[in-house]
């Protein structure tokens, strides 16, 4: 239980975002000369929305897009004598985060405002945790191969934060306007340790936490929309000497443009270290030229404001009962990396198909639930890889091709574990597991009834009956030879060699057959009868 | 008392609202609504309500011209609890901009003046209300409204309740919604009720006083029950009998010894006691007051509020942050700024350790030691100190060190405001309930009061003493 006792993002900055059609990449500047001489430090600062539904402090929605100033309460306008009620529900969805990302959660956490004078924080101050946040000392491990990455190492979590996004405010003309539908919304401050080295580093964590976040359903880890931002710290310095000075990068919205910050900011580090090696490097904010992908200076780290923290005695302290946290920790889902290890540790199925299955529904998992109905209990290596062939390359692709959107109920898991099955056992063909799918997905059958749907019923429907399509009983060569009459011009063509002819021939038994016979196998009998 | 003595036929008395000829009104704002018939607690009564309490019939300014004409969209919790009650809102009262100052002399400079209505006789030079709520203590003086709200950050209740003659109580933090009030200090702000005698301000703080899911720091129903328990066991079977009243050594202010000896004659047990850190306590107010208002203040003059300063448009060639600057230094007073600036140098970095978090170290100490003289558990942590069986159970002192002051009289700062804060900060500062109480009158022939602080949550235990205090005033 979150127990209340009684006693208890830094500053946006607007830059003017671009349509995609205006987006140009820089390409490849050259490289530098002994560049490889030089490490580069990377920490990151990353703000995730709180997927709560509603703000952190008042009970107004959050919202995306919507018309300005119509989901604003009165406290996130800051108007004289309102106060703040803190939703637990965005507490319980931090706690979680904090755990999954292995943190040490603060039995007790504290909330502290952070003051400014700007237009985007009618209160003049930004409810945060300053001096007691939520969790500390945490780590995610980041794979060898995630993102190109090169290593496997930890990425250590400094500490995790709630606290209050700020309004919107954009200049036109003259004047500046404020948006607050924004303001207030609730946020978690993830402050990483400089523990990366690399731009695929870097963007290798942003995408676990991402997978992270959507799996617990603690943030959707949007970056085009604004609801994960991300500030990186960037410093170069020769190996075996001392880190170098940083800089930070803010406000970062997408983990390419991350991974562009990153490059051209170790660029240009190196290349004032290189030309002029006695003089330090400026400390300062910059921002990322998202059309020449160059960083540009925001402001020095001397105009840095004094934020004048100081504790926030409207709202208790959050006192975390351990007894909950341990509840919390036992309900945690398994996260996607989880998944993947075990799948292709217990079945050998390829990492990428198994991130596809996430990839369905990256919070419920219902794609991968899907697969292990499909698969069953203790079943089989080879069943387990030809069932995932059978769902991530022929389901999906045909649905893809349709623009159809997967769900479990589409062929139910049953229909396609016996499909499988049947063609493993010889009984259908390929060919024949197609059509199934194909006639599934175009006439899917009411929810309702889909259970009772069994494949027979679907067979029949086709008019396919399963003892006439049993191999055994389908005279392949009869219908090869056959197609060899019907296409005299195919067999002379082939004859001079020209070898590709063949599929027509193949096309032309599959005619004959309905579909049902064995394309491999027709090719082989094609290619004895053609000999003779 | 020498308080005019009316109720409601008073109200059939036309008053102008927003008197702005020399006649001093306590009202900043007079309800000219007629009270329908209601139903209720308070049925058909007339309260007023401090200047920084939310009420959207009215303007609510805080006596400060950065929000003079503001109307707020909403009505403040403890409003809304007494107009549940059947109560009518005679209007708003005017106070020390924001709370600041202890006179009710910081005013805008359209303000009428506020006069002490205690008058020992109609020639005298008029005299301070006291302040903050000089306003409310006033009006509940002179007669037209039957009790009033104020709040109290470090004395703003009873202090003027002791220099109006009337009874004043600043209960114990988290008694009363604080959602509506407009804050001066988050940690220290109070609701409090003044009226004619005790029984009056019971029934109201018995209507106000209730959870509220708007403020986190309002104490919950489970919080209470267990203060309703602890005060029970606590509570006298009859009158005082048995009750152990603590004079604090610190204090060079004393009672009268005639009430002392009544209160020993009605069974009472009158001792000395010590609360060592209370004059270190005083400077960890003034610091932690004036950076909770340099915070809490930070939001006007951004233009949020749609009070005529705040829709002030940019002077030509002016920045967004300019408008800001011109804003708050014309919108303040010289009192409020004075406080921003030095809550603003606690807080700064360079500072922060030695000042704002000594400060808080200090506050600690003084709970600790009113944990320690007091007999009673304090209710939110009953278990964590060891019951003292040997203590007390209030703590008895005068509220003001003298009569209301001559007002326009420019006083030199001396220790005697000093010794002033003393009487009044130290229970705000622990967050306990405590109450002023009319006993008796200083040489002058202007009314004098006592202050009866108890542990928190016991409001029953300073009522039941101040009962016997009003019953002594009485055989004067």
């Amino acid at each position: 239980m979150i127990i209340l006792s009684r006693w208890g993002f830094a500053r946006p900055i607007s830059l003017p975002s671009c349509p995609y059609s205006l987006r140009r990449y820089a390409t490849k500047t050259k490289a530098i000369k002994g560049e490889e001489e030089w490490e580069t430090i990377i920490g990151l600062e990353i703000h995730a929305q709180l997927k709560t539904g509603r703000k952190l402090f008042s009970p107004a929605s959050t919202s995306y897009d919507e018309v300005p100033n119509t989901n604003v309460n009165l406290h996130d306008a800051a108007f004289p004598g309102t106060l703040p009620v803190l939703d637990l529900h965005a507490v319980r969805l931090s706690l979680i985060t904090a755990l999954a990302l292995n943190c040490q959660v603060n039995r007790r956490s504290t909330f502290d405002r952070k003051h400014y004078f700007y237009h985007d924080i009618p209160a003049s101050y930004q409810i945060t945790q300053h001096y007691n946040p939520l969790a500390r000392n945490g780590k995610l491990q980041i794979s060898q191969g995630e993102n190109n990455v090169k290593r496997t190492f930890d990425v250590g979590i400094h500490q995790l934060q709630i606290e209050q996004d700020t309004a919107k405010n954009q200049t036109v003309g003259d004047n500046t306007l404020v948006d607050l539908n924004r303001a207030a919304t609730g946020l978690m401050e993830i402050v990483t340790e400089p523990d990366m080295r690399s731009a695929e580093e870097a963007g290798a964590f942003v995408r676990k936490l991402q997978g992270l976040l959507r799996r617990l359903g603690s943030g959707d880890g949007d970056m085009e929309k604004g609801n994960l931002r991300v500030d990186v710290n960037v410093s170069v310095h020769r190996y075996g000497t001392p880190f170098g000075t940083r800089c930070e990068i803010k406000n970062i919205n997408s983990v390419r443009f991350l991974q562009a910050a990153i490059e051209s900011e170790r660029r240009r580090h190196i290349q004032h270290y290189v030309t002029s090696p006695t003089t330090p490097i400026q400390q300062e904010t910059r921002g990322l030229n998202e059309l020449t992908l160059e960083t540009f200076s925001l402001r020095s780290k001397e105009e840095a404001m004094d934020y004048r923290y100081m504790p926030d005695s409207n709202l208790p302290a959050v006192v975390i009962d351990p007894e909950y946290l341990s509840r919390l920790r036992t309900e945690l889902p398994e996260m996607p990396w989880q998944v993947v290890k075990r799948l292709t540790d217990t079945y050998g199925v390829q990492k990428r198909d198994v991130e596809t299955l996430i990839g369905l529904d990256e919070s419920g998992f219902e794609g991968i639930r899907y697969y292990e109905d499909v698969i069953g209990q203790g079943e089989d290596k080879k069943t387990a890889k030809k069932s995932m062939n059978w769902i991530v390359h022929e389901l999906l692709g045909q649905i893809g091709k349709l623009s159809i959107p997967w769900s479990p109920t589409l062929i139910p898991s049953s229909l396609m574990r016996e499909m499988v099955l049947m063609i493993e056992d010889g009984r259908i063909t390929g060919t024949t597991g197609k059509s199934i799918i194909k006639h599934l997905i175009s006439a899917p059958a009411p929810s309702v009834s889909t259970k009772e749907v069994s494949l027979q019923d679907v067979l029949s429907n086709l008019g396919i009956n399963i003892n006439e399509i049993n191999e055994s009983s389908i005279d392949i060569k009869t219908l090869c030879q056959q197609a060899i009459s019907n296409q005299p011009k195919s067999v002379a063509d082939y004859k001079k060699g020209n070898e590709k002819v063949i599929m027509r021939l193949i096309g032309e038994v599959m005619k004959l057959s309905k579909g049902t016979a064995d394309a491999r196998k027709v090719k082989e009998e094609l290619v004895e009868l053609l000999k003779e | 008392m020498r308080v005019t003595k009316c109720r409601l036929q008073s109200l059939t008395a036309p008053l102008k609202p927003r008197t702005s000829d020399i006649h001093p009104t306590p009202y900043s704002w007079i309800n000219t609504c007629t009270p329908g018939p209601s139903t209720g607690k308070l049925a058909g009564i007339s309260i007023a309500i401090k200047d920084n309490i939310s009420y959207d019939k009215a303007p609510t300014s805080c006596s400060s011209s950065i929000l003079r004409d503001y109307d707020p969209p909403y009505t403040a919790t403890c409003v809304q609890n007494l107009m549940a009650e059947g109560a009518h809102i005679a209007g708003q009262t005017k106070m020390d901009e924001f709370g600041m100052g202890s006179q009710t002399t910081h005013l805008p400079p359209f303000y009428t003046p506020v006069h002490n209505p205690a008058s020992p006789s109609p020639d005298e030079t008029p005299r301070s209300a006291g302040g903050s709520s000089g306003g409310s203590a006033a009006a509940v003086a002179e007669g037209r409204c039957w009790a009033a709200l104020g709040t109290d950050t470090g004395g703003s209740v009873r202090l003027p309740a002791s220099y109006c003659g009337v009874v004043g109580l600043k209960p114990s933090y988290g008694m009363i919604s604080r959602r509506g009030v407009i804050a001066y200090a988050d940690s220290l702000d109070c609701v409090g009720v003044l009226g004619r005698d005790i029984d009056t301000v019971e029934q109201v703080f018995n209507v106000i006083t209730r959870p509220d899911e708007g403020d986190m720091t309002c104490a919950s129903s489970s919080i209470r029950l267990i203060a309703f328990d602890i005060s029970q066991r606590h509570l006298p079977h009859k009158g005082i009998e048995g009750l152990r009243i603590g004079i604090p050594s610190e204090i060079n202010q004393k009672v009268s010894s005639g009430l002392l000896d009544y209160l020993k004659g009605e069974g009472a047990k009158v001792e000395e006691v010590s609360l060592p850190s209370i004059k270190k306590a005083l400077p960890a107010y003034y610091v932690l007051a004036s950076a909770e208002a340099s915070s809490n203040l930070g939001r006007f003059g951004g233009g949020w509020f749609g009070s005529p300063p705040e829709r002030q448009s940019r002077i030509e060639g002016e920045s967004g942050e300019e408008r800001r600057k011109r804003i708050r230094t014309e919108g303040f007073g010289t009192e409020v700024k004075k406080r921003i600036l030095a809550g603003t140098w606690a807080l700064s970095a360079d500072e922060f350790d030695n000042t704002y978090l000594k400060a808080l170290h200090l506050r600690q100490l003084l709970r600790k030691d009113y944990r320690n003289i007091f007999r009673i558990p304090h209710p939110l942590s009953p278990s964590s100190t060891p019951q003292n069986q040997a203590g007390v159970d209030v703590i008895l002192h005068p509220t003001a060190i003298r009569t209301a002051p001559v007002l326009g009289v420019k006083e030199a700062k001396s220790s005697n405001e000093y010794q002033q804060d003393l009487l009044t900060v130290p229970a705000s500062l622990a967050g306990l309930p405590c109450i002023s109480v009319p006993a008796g009158e200083g040489q002058d022939g202007w009314p004098l009061g006592v202050s009866l602080t108890s542990q928190w949550g016991m409001e029953g235990l300073v009522f039941r003493l101040g009962k016997a205090v009003e019953q002594w005033s009485k055989r004067q």
